[in-house]
């Protein structure tokens, strides 16, 4: 029997350390997001200062009713055994890409071979964001990554705002494009 | 009235009154009767119906649709007094405003049915056997009907996509002249022309004789830059400008004053493109040529016309001509034209399929569960089941009205 956790509806976001997944479930979350941040006091408190230790968690309400879970991975990469825990059961991946890091496509390639089983089954969207700070790597760059892993059907990537609903909506409605695009449409 | 708004040999279209007023049953009826019996019969229930009618002053139009929901391919043609005022809630329906013009409505209602029968189901499943409800499974189900766009526009729009008609599913004569702009003709062929300067010789151009700034420049990555606001930029960039208006100049910086705004180029040439293209294809194009985008347009900065996410959705995984998406869409081939358009400009349009001819454009596959594929949208689904929309479809129209 499947879990609990399992049988909800879920998107998971996750991504690198100070990539915005916490601030991305805060601007789309109905409720006011659970959060585990806390003090960072690792190499990540060069990165921000408080950082997710277990995860976030955010909601989605349906008109009907029901719920749809926003999950944040904590991006630290020890505490990956949480990941494949997480997204058990989920609809698809949300990836926040920190472009300021110093190898963005490098992050890219771990989360996504980390992930590699559940986008397998579902679909991933990959949002880049503080790229006004570090202009490069360009989109390009991660498209011509997903190219080279062989991701198909290919991933959407957008230059995001975590901050902002409309751009982590926009990765929200792409993912969900990816897995059907007969969806309707406004 | 003509009993010929419909081509003769075309099958009977089953029109289900779902929620209109007495009065007017009756006098649709007597339409039927008299004049429309080679054109359309009544169904006497919603399941043997092909499209359906209702008249959106009435209370209880929200019940009524919620009844529509287990028949996404049924159409649907609402009719009220002041369209405009339902456009927002019912978006993507066709409203027709009252009185309805009796010469039409048979021809709107077969193409509401003829388009509704070509909504598209969602694609295999493709995760492993689950037990039930699990939430991707939802992708199997029927969704409601895409939208059909050719009913109430937006000024928005009608900027954005134009009002042309569709061109027939294949090639049978000379393609009309209207379809296609001279990109030369317009700002989007200056500004192509100026980034591949920019490019070739690694130094910013800027496009001399337009009343401001707009600028490229190829590095750190490909940039534009420009003091125009959009609602300045967009007319600019709608109208033919006169062939000594803009001139190329290379320059060895771009200034910066603090006013301008700096996007990605390929950003930049999707919406200019966007707006030179209204719904058209660049002069030369072939319609019923396979293509495939490359790559996602970035959505979050880029305009989008109407479907655009589900048009890159399906054009980033298949080959198919512009022509062959909007039928497996089951919308409006401008949309599809607008795409194309700023995909081109923008980079992002592979035109040469790396397969062998043959194996290009598949039509949709089978919904077989058994057979699960990544690569392709499913064929409509023909039975219809009581079903309540997939949970991505409630996750997307949560998101549509929240955002």
């Amino acid at each position: 029997m499947r879990s609990e956790r399992a049988r909800h509806n879920k998107i998971i976001f996750s991504g690198t350390v100070g990539a915005g997944k916490s601030t991305a479930i805060n601007a789309l979350s109905d409720i006011p997001p659970v959060s585990t941040e806390a003090l960072a006091s690792d190499d990540t408190a060069k990165l921000k200062k408080t950082t997710t230790v277990a995860m976030d968690y955010g909601v989605l309400n349906l008109p009907d009713g029901e719920k749809v879970m926003l999950y944040g991975t904590p991006g630290q990469e020890r505490f990956s055994f949480m990941w494949d825990i997480l997204s058990e059961g989920g609809i698809g991946l949300v990836l926040l890409i920190n472009n300021a890091n110093t190898d963005p496509l490098s992050d890219l390639k771990g989360y996504l071979g980390a992930f590699k089983d559940f986008i397998a089954g579902t679909a991933v969207t990959v949002g880049v964001t503080h790229m006004d700070r570090a202009e490069m790597p360009g989109l390009d760059a991660y498209r011509a990554t997903l190219a080279e892993l062989g991701h198909q059907p290919v991933p959407a990537v957008f230059r995001v705002d975590a901050r902002s609903r409309d751009d982590v909506a926009m990765l929200v409605k792409a993912l969900l494009y990816t897995l059907n695009p007969g969806l309707i449409d406004a | 009235m003509s009993r010929h708004t419909i081509l003769p040999g075309q099958p009977l279209t089953a029109l289900y009154l779902l929620h209109v007023g007495s009065m007017d049953a009756r006098l649709i009826g007597l339409s039927v009767e008299r004049h429309w019996k080679h054109s359309v019969h009544l169904a006497s229930s919603l399941e043997s119906g092909r499209v359906v009618l209702i008249d959106c002053d009435r209370p209880g139009v929200e019940a009524a649709f919620e009844q529509l929901a287990p028949h996404p391919r049924t159409g649907v043609v609402c009719y009220a007094f002041h369209p405009k005022d339902h456009a927002q809630r019912f978006p993507n329906r066709v409203i027709l405003g009252k009185p309805l013009n009796l010469e039409a409505l048979p021809g709107i209602l077969a193409k509401a049915a003829a388009e509704s029968a070509r909504t598209i189901a969602a694609p295999p499943r493709r995760i492993a056997p689950a037990p039930d409800k699990h939430p991707v499974e939802a992708a199997q189900s029927i969704e409601a009907p895409p939208s059909h766009g050719q009913g109430l526009q937006t000024e928005d729009e009608r900027d954005l996509c134009g009002v042309m008609e569709d061109l027939p599913a294949a090639p049978i004569g000379p393609l009309p002249e209207r379809l296609f702009f001279n990109p030369n003709e317009y700002l989007i062929g200056h500004l192509q022309r100026a980034i591949e300067h920019a490019a070739s010789n690694g130094r910013p151009h800027l496009i001399a004789g337009l009343p401001r700034l707009i600028g490229v420049r190829p590095l750190p990555v490909p940039a534009c830059i420009t003091d125009f606001r959009d609602n300045q930029l967009r007319p600019l960039s709608m109208a033919q400008l006169p062939p000594t208006t803009a001139r190329l100049i290379s320059a060895s910086s771009l200034t910066n004053n603090g006013s301008e705004t700096v996007s990605a180029s390929e950003d930049f040439l999707w919406n200019v493109a966007a707006w030179a293209a209204r719904g058209r294809l660049p002069e030369g194009t072939d319609p019923y040529k396979p293509v495939r985008l490359r790559a996602w347009p970035n959505f979050t900065k880029v305009f989008m016309s109407p479907h655009a996410l589900r048009i890159s959705a399906l054009w980033v995984r298949t080959w198919a001509s512009p022509v062959e998406i909007a039928a497996r869409l089951g919308i409006p081939q401008r949309y599809v034209f607008s795409v194309f358009s700023s995909a081109r400009f923008a980079g992002l349009l592979d035109s040469t399929p790396p397969v062998r001819p043959g194996a290009i454009p598949q039509p949709p596959v089978s919904t077989s569960a058994s057979t699960p594929t990544r690569s392709a949208v499913a064929e409509p689904v023909t039975r219809q089941q009581p079903q309540r929309p997939s949970i991505l479809s409630r996750i997307l129209r949560k998101l549509l009205n929240a955002v």
